[in-house]
């Protein structure tokens, strides 16, 4: 349905996006992971038409959207980054005014309107103007302007940045129904490795403008399945014991946090018994090991050495 | 399309009006007030006679005739009294081939009291090489040859129609004018600009991203813009005009409307100068650091807060004939207080269409390949 063929953007002398492959099928919901600064924000402003691309090309339905962009346009919708309302408007006002842009009017409008904020959990709030909202209402209302004219597409740039636990919910709640109730296909991106791990059917990951990864969820835990991950935690570290562990010749990789310490060592290795005495001869006190299954992140930083969020 | 943006835009301004009545405020504050135009268009000018004949003299006679100024005769510890008591700002020692200026507060009347002086010395100076190129030598002699000067002067040979008001010797002095048009075209630049820069923000926002994904086509975005930053200028001057006209009661020489339509080429072209700086400015805050430093440079050199003709630096001159404001203020003064017909004015009126057809070009091409 929606394919970007080896896509590169280059600014002055930053290569944001490089030689960038990647698919998208009517009716699924893919995310696009990455840490700030991956080039997730220009490969979709290339995607949905908004930024030409240095080389490559976007393709919707096997026609360049370079060449022909308002095929795509007239189908997607976006929800960018940022707060893209008018804050002195009213909620309804908002949606009255791009409702028209995309050529809606009179009752049709009106109805749609009503739709929309029910969707969004607005409709007490529609004579509010927008500046007096919550950060988690606005990012509903951001998302519900890029819901007026029924896209089949929507592309969702970060759109939980910076919100309260519950709008984020209901956020993902409202994504999930979209795409179950209407078919909607979503590209969905993020740095919240857990959200698109509860939304998403399939994964791209971006890393200093590289695809470093892609798949299914499980196809990308997959990259892990000879590895598990064991998580210690302590008030402080020491360099004896970091080195100590980076020796051990079962460690395969060691990942040093503040408060935490990931080591990344083969399924069948048992070095609980290892771990306490390295522990106890470097003067270190653990407050709690953990052996977990990998998750995302996990993948995240085997691929790329660093947490998401760094 | 284009309507429900500029719907959208009204709204907007009529929730947050307060910037539009500050400056529209601003500029009726400072009219008046610097304008005199209530009560106080004959600025007072206490004058000291070292030589008693000056008064009786021609050059008596010439301040006499001046309409801006009122000289008055004192004596020298009054006239010193009233200077240093500020009831004046500038007052003058008079001899009889020379004269002094005492300054109390340095301001644009003392550049014009002085040429004032210059003048009266000079045509006095002119007089009397007449009087001794005729060989009048006894008193009837020189009233004969004055009398004869007069009828000469009352019935020339040829008259000489002057029709470029930089002209010194045409150059029309109107306080309330002067103060009217200058603030009024001074704080309409703040105006525009604040109502072009939500282009930049909106651009910033993402606004503009979902708009360009709309049917709207780019072309309907950037009108809808810019007609309602037009428009939003337009009213304020409207407003000032509308104001001094029926309530202050200033007669614009009998031409109010042509002043209303003149102004259009200078509000266009100062929305156009207003989205070529936005092209140029990379947020919000570099706006609003740049722009009372452009409109007040231009302001300063274009002759809003005094009449560009005291100006003798040769490089603001030279920056002058690039700024918007000299060719506004050129048509507007040329309309109201020369009496200019359309045909006369249409090099300046040219002259802004033209910068704003290049402004406008160029500060589009450039946001459109910054993509900002």
């Amino acid at each position: 349905m929606l394919e970007l063929v080896d896509l590169s953007k280059k600014f002055k002398q930053n290569n944001a996006v490089k030689n960038v492959n990647m698919f998208i099928e009517k009716g699924e919901i893919v995310g696009l992971l990455g840490p700030n600064g991956a080039g997730k924000s220009t490969a979709i402003s290339m995607l949905s038409s908004l930024v030409i691309p240095t080389k490559g090309d976007v393709r919707f339905n096997n026609k360049s959207v370079i060449k022909h962009p308002e095929p795509l346009r007239r189908v997607i919708g976006m929800v960018p980054q940022e707060i893209a309302l008018y804050e002195d408007l009213t909620a309804e006002e908002n949606l009255k005014f791009f409702g028209r842009i995309y050529k809606l009017k009179g009752n049709a409008l009106k109805k749609k309107i009503d739709e929309v904020l029910d969707q969004i959990g607005l409709t007490d709030r529609r004579k509010d103007i927008v500046k007096t909202f919550s950060g988690g209402m606005k990012r509903r209302l951001n998302i519900g302007v890029a819901m007026l004219h029924d896209p089949e597409i929507m592309i969702m740039d970060e759109p939980t940045v910076g919100i309260d636990p519950q709008s984020r919910n209901y956020i993902l709640e409202t994504v999930k129904r979209l795409n179950h109730e209407k078919q909607m296909t979503v590209l969905y991106t993020s740095h919240y490795m857990e959200e698109v791990e509860f939304l998403c059917d399939r994964i791209y990951i971006m890393d200093q403008g590289n695809l470093i990864a892609s798949g299914t969820k499980d196809e990308i835990k997959r990259i892990l399945s000879a590895e598990k991950a064991i998580l210690i935690k302590s008030n402080r570290w020491n360099d004896t014991f970091i080195t100590s562990l980076k020796q051990d010749p079962t460690v395969n990789r060691v990942i040093v946090e503040e408060k935490e310490i990931t080591i990344m060592v083969p399924k069948e290795i048992n070095m609980f018994s290892s771990l306490i005495r390295i522990a106890e001869d470097a003067g270190i006190e653990l407050n709690s090991v953990d052996i977990k299954t990998p998750t995302l992140e996990d993948v995240f930083l085997h691929l790329t050495g660093r947490a998401l969020r760094d | 399309m284009m309507i429900g943006i500029l719907q959208a835009k009204c709204k907007l301004f009529l929730r947050n009006p307060l910037l539009f009545v500050i400056f529209t405020g601003m500029s009726i504050v400072f009219a008046l007030i610097i304008g005199g135009a209530i009560g106080m268009n004959t600025i007072h000018v206490p004058v000291y006679a070292e030589n008693e004949t000056v008064q009786d003299s021609f050059i008596g006679e010439y301040l006499e005739e001046t309409d801006v100024y009122q000289f008055s005769w004192m004596t020298k510890d009054e006239m010193l009294e009233e200077i240093s008591n500020g009831k004046a700002e500038v007052g003058a020692v008079l001899q009889e081939f020379d004269y002094q200026l005492i300054v109390g507060v340095e301001s644009v009347n003392t550049a014009m009291v002085d040429q004032t002086l210059r003048d009266a010395y000079m045509r006095n100076i002119q007089l009397e090489q007449m009087i001794t190129a005729a060989g009048a030598d006894t008193g009837r002699e020189r009233e004969n040859v004055l009398e004869e000067l007069q009828s000469a002067m009352a019935s020339p040979v040829f008259t000489i129609e002057t029709t470029s008001f930089r002209s010194s010797d045409s150059f029309i002095y109107d306080n309330t004018f002067q103060s009217l048009f200058g603030f009024s075209l001074f704080f309409v630049i703040y105006t525009i600009a604040y109502n072009v820069l939500p282009i930049l923000i909106e651009k910033k926002d993402g606004i503009w991203d979902r708009m360009i994904l709309s049917p709207i086509k780019k072309w309907e975005m950037y009108v809808a813009n810019l007609v309602y930053s037009f428009f939003a200028g337009y009213l304020q001057v409207l407003i000032i005009f509308l104001i001094f006209r029926f309530w202050v009661g200033v007669d614009f020489n009998g031409r109010f409307l042509e002043t209303l339509v003149l102004l259009i080429p200078y509000v266009f072209s100062i929305v156009a100068l207003s989205i070529f700086l936005t092209s140029l400015m990379k947020n919000a805050e570099q706006f609003n650091a740049i722009l009372p430093i452009i409109a007040v440079s231009m302001a300063m050199i274009g002759g809003a807060y005094w009449p560009i003709e005291i100006v003798e630096s040769e490089i603001l001159l030279a920056l002058s004939k690039i700024n918007p404001l000299t060719y506004g203020m050129e048509v507007l003064q040329g309309v109201a207080v020369y009496g200019y017909s359309i045909e006369e004015l249409l090099l300046p009126i040219s002259i802004l269409l033209l910068m704003g057809v290049v402004f406008m070009g160029l500060g589009i091409h450039l946001m459109e390949k910054r993509h900002v």
